[in-house]
């Protein structure tokens, strides 16, 4: 139905010979394939290919799963949490405890320190009495939230400039490289460590109005977020542009120029679904580290602070009673491994999956 | 070459210039007072101003970014905050030994494990080593150093229980020297540091080596009946190196901020360990010479492996 509606569609807006031809050989090919038995497949666009090349790859649909699993327990997980279990009254304060109280993430039970998994605390609780796995959903939350902050940024603006910088060169161009160059100086979180360094005690005071990421000791999480995309956009607008130039020397784009196409259209009807792929796996790849960099950033004590919760923080009150606990240690950083691994494990999947290079070999 | 160079040169100093300027212009706009932090309570006016003059606050910032640009060029880090008249090197300069001491080994330890895996796994290609390989090494490339820090740890302290052993998982020995209880100290972080980098070094040279080996010349090498070691060794792998040499300029950066949560973990007195305290201390000079040090460093490796690119290829000094 496709290919007999395209050739239409295409007259209509003026594309000449060559073009309708290979349409119509399209339809007739898929106007026999139903005399030829269930051995001809119906044409199917790029994009379908690629997903279901994807579909076939256990890995990535393991790690799908297991991002999925992650990203519903840390929406999800506690709010039902907070409603399993009994009252319990605490030998510390003489007060009956709610498990709405016991099963959040800050609440600190005096009597109940570095205990080990039971039917009230799931996963144990730390050295102050905190529920672990309540900690662990928050952290899980943090992580995925400044993943998401930080990737949308990039993709905002590594996507416009790069896209910019490739399609018209020119000063956009330079200007791209020499900031790339500046911003690459820095290495890993570098830049981070020295903006929540100088920031941080003011980002304390004034950012914590903001929901979600502002209460709770998160305020700094502004600072990691935006020092993290600052860092990392640049790379995407690298890739952006790269690609951009190659497919700004590609016939249709020629084509398009030629039947007087203007330069917006070109870039948002042509080029922009182009980019689709790159973004994608580059933004997928890049997730990883934008999660590693949250959690080393809470660990060195600049990010999150208590009475919140980061898997990175964790892992550092875990630290300081790793050697007659280590279960506390243990427990967040083979999270964090889990969370890295399947996203970077996607992100390679996805690079097989979508890079025609290496779909021909 | 000279023009190469030359390009290169002030490209170079372009880019000093703006990192120095944006750790600069931080500094500057940190929203809290230094020296009112400094003297707390004991607040007077005369003596905020007085300091404030020494240390050159009350310049307007160009003529600050000017001064600072200068000390820079005199190898002068600035003035601590926190120590009042202590140059910052005399604080950092402590830990510098201790953090190249464990960048030097693990990167040597990287490469020298890197390297051959990836020969390995280029020359089985897609067969069950070469995947098995290539799986592990994604993940623990993937893995940050950190986690790496803490499973080696927690299975030190594990093997500490059942041998009775009591090797040290934290602090670090005399920098440079190795006497056997400097080295009790030094190889577990050494180990984490070459385990967390060298899957990097091997992804590439199964990569490059790769695509070497698709190349004509080295059809033409075994068409002549070469031994394959010959070819391997004498003609592909040579070739295959040549992107290696640029990314390990490039990758020193990475080498030093990642020793960060190395030294963290295991509580080494390094550099890292000296910034993370002067950022609670607030004393801004020392963090800002961190991060201009690092990146200076950065800098400079970006442009010895640009030239040493140069050197051993000759098709990149044409463009």
């Amino acid at each position: 139905m496709d290919a007999r509606e395209q050739p239409a569609e295409e007259i209509s807006s003026g594309v000449i010979a060559p073009d309708t031809a290979l349409a119509v050989r399209s339809e007739m090919e898929t106007s026999i394939s139903p005399h030829e038995g269930p051995k001809a497949r119906p044409l199917s666009t790029p994009l379908q290919e690629s997903l279901r090349m994807l579909r076939r790859d256990s890995r990535a649909v393991a790690s799908i799963a297991i991002i999925l699993l992650f990203i519903c327990v840390s929406l999800v997980g506690p709010s039902i949490y907070r409603h399993i279990g009994m009252p319990y009254k605490s030998t510390a304060t003489n007060r009956i405890v709610a498990p709405e109280v016991y099963h959040t993430f800050d609440h600190q039970e005096q009597d109940r320190l570095d205990e080990g998994a039971s039917a009230q605390y799931w996963l144990g609780t730390d050295a102050l009495g905190r529920d672990l796995f309540a900690r662990l959903m928050q952290g899980m939350l943090i992580s995925l939230l400044v993943a998401f902050i930080v990737e949308l940024v990039d993709i905002v603006f590594g996507v416009t400039i790069g896209m910019l910088a490739g399609y018209y060169g020119g000063w956009i161009d330079q200007c791209l490289a020499r900031f790339t160059d500046i911003m690459f100086a820095f290495p890993g979180v570098l830049f981070v460590i020295l903006l929540t360094g100088i920031f941080g005690s003011w980002a304390d005071d004034h950012l914590d109005g903001i929901p979600i990421i502002g209460p709770n000791g998160n305020a700094r999480l502004v600072l990691v977020s935006l020092g993290l995309a600052f860092t990392i956009w640049p790379l995407m607008a690298r890739y952006v542009r790269g690609q951009t130039l190659q497919l700004k020397q590609q016939q249709f784009i020629e084509a398009a120029r030629a039947a007087g196409t203007n330069d917006l259209h070109i870039i948002l009807q042509h080029l922009l679904p182009n980019l689709f792929s790159i973004v994608i796996i580059a933004s997928t790849l890049n997730i990883s580290n934008v999660i590693i960099g949250e959690a080393s950033i809470s660990l060195l004590g600049l990010g999150v602070r208590p009475p919140g919760s980061s898997i990175g923080l964790m892992i550092s009150d875990g630290t300081a009673v790793v050697t007659v606990y280590p279960w506390e240690t243990f427990l967040p950083s083979i999270v964090l491994a889990l969370i890295v691994l399947s996203f970077s494990f996607l992100g390679d999947s996805l690079r097989d999956a979508f890079d025609p290079r290496t779909k021909v070999s | 070459m000279l023009r190469f160079l030359v390009k290169k040169m002030l490209g170079l100093f372009f880019v000093i210039l703006g990192v120095t300027f944006i750790t600069f212009i931080m500094g500057y706009f940190a929203p809290s007072d230094p020296i009112r932090d400094l003297m707390g309570d004991k607040f007077n006016y005369a003596i905020w101003f007085r300091m404030r003059h020494d240390y050159g606050l009350d310049l307007p910032w160009y003529q600050q970014y000017f001064n600072y640009l200068f000390n820079l060029l005199h190898f002068n880090l600035g003035t601590s905050y926190h120590f009042q008249n202590r140059a910052v090197w005399d604080i950092l300069k402590d830990g510098v030994p201790i953090s190249t001491e464990l960048v030097f080994w693990g990167f040597l330890l990287q490469l020298a494990l890197g390297i051959p895996l990836g020969i390995i796994s280029a020359l089985r290609y897609r067969s069950w080593v070469d995947t098995l390989n290539m799986t592990a090494m994604l993940t623990i490339y993937a893995l940050p150093s950190f986690v790496l820090s803490v499973f080696a740890q927690m299975l030190v302290l594990q093997l500490n229980k059942v041998t009775g052993i009591q090797w040290p998982v934290s602090q670090w020995g005399t920098p440079w020297q190795y006497d056997w209880t400097d080295l009790q100290y030094k190889i577990v972080p050494i180990l984490v540091f070459g385990a967390a980098g060298f899957a990097y070094f091997a992804r590439l040279t199964r990569t490059s080596l790769l695509e070497v080996l698709g190349q004509d010349y080295v059809r033409t090498a075994r068409a002549k009946g070469l031994f394959e070691r010959v070819v391997v060794y004498r003609h592909a792998f040579r070739n295959a190196l040549i992107p290696l040499v640029t990314v390990i300029g490039l990758s020193l950066g990475l080498l030093v901020a990642g020793s960060f949560f190395i030294e963290q973990i295991f509580n080494i007195p390094g550099i890292a360990s000296i910034t993370i305290n002067s950022i609670f201390q607030r004393d801004y000079p020392v963090i800002q010479a961190t991060t201009v040090l690092i990146a200076v460093g950065v800098v400079f490796g970006n442009l010895v492996s640009d030239i040493l690119y140069a050197v051993v290829d000759p098709r990149i000094r044409v463009e």
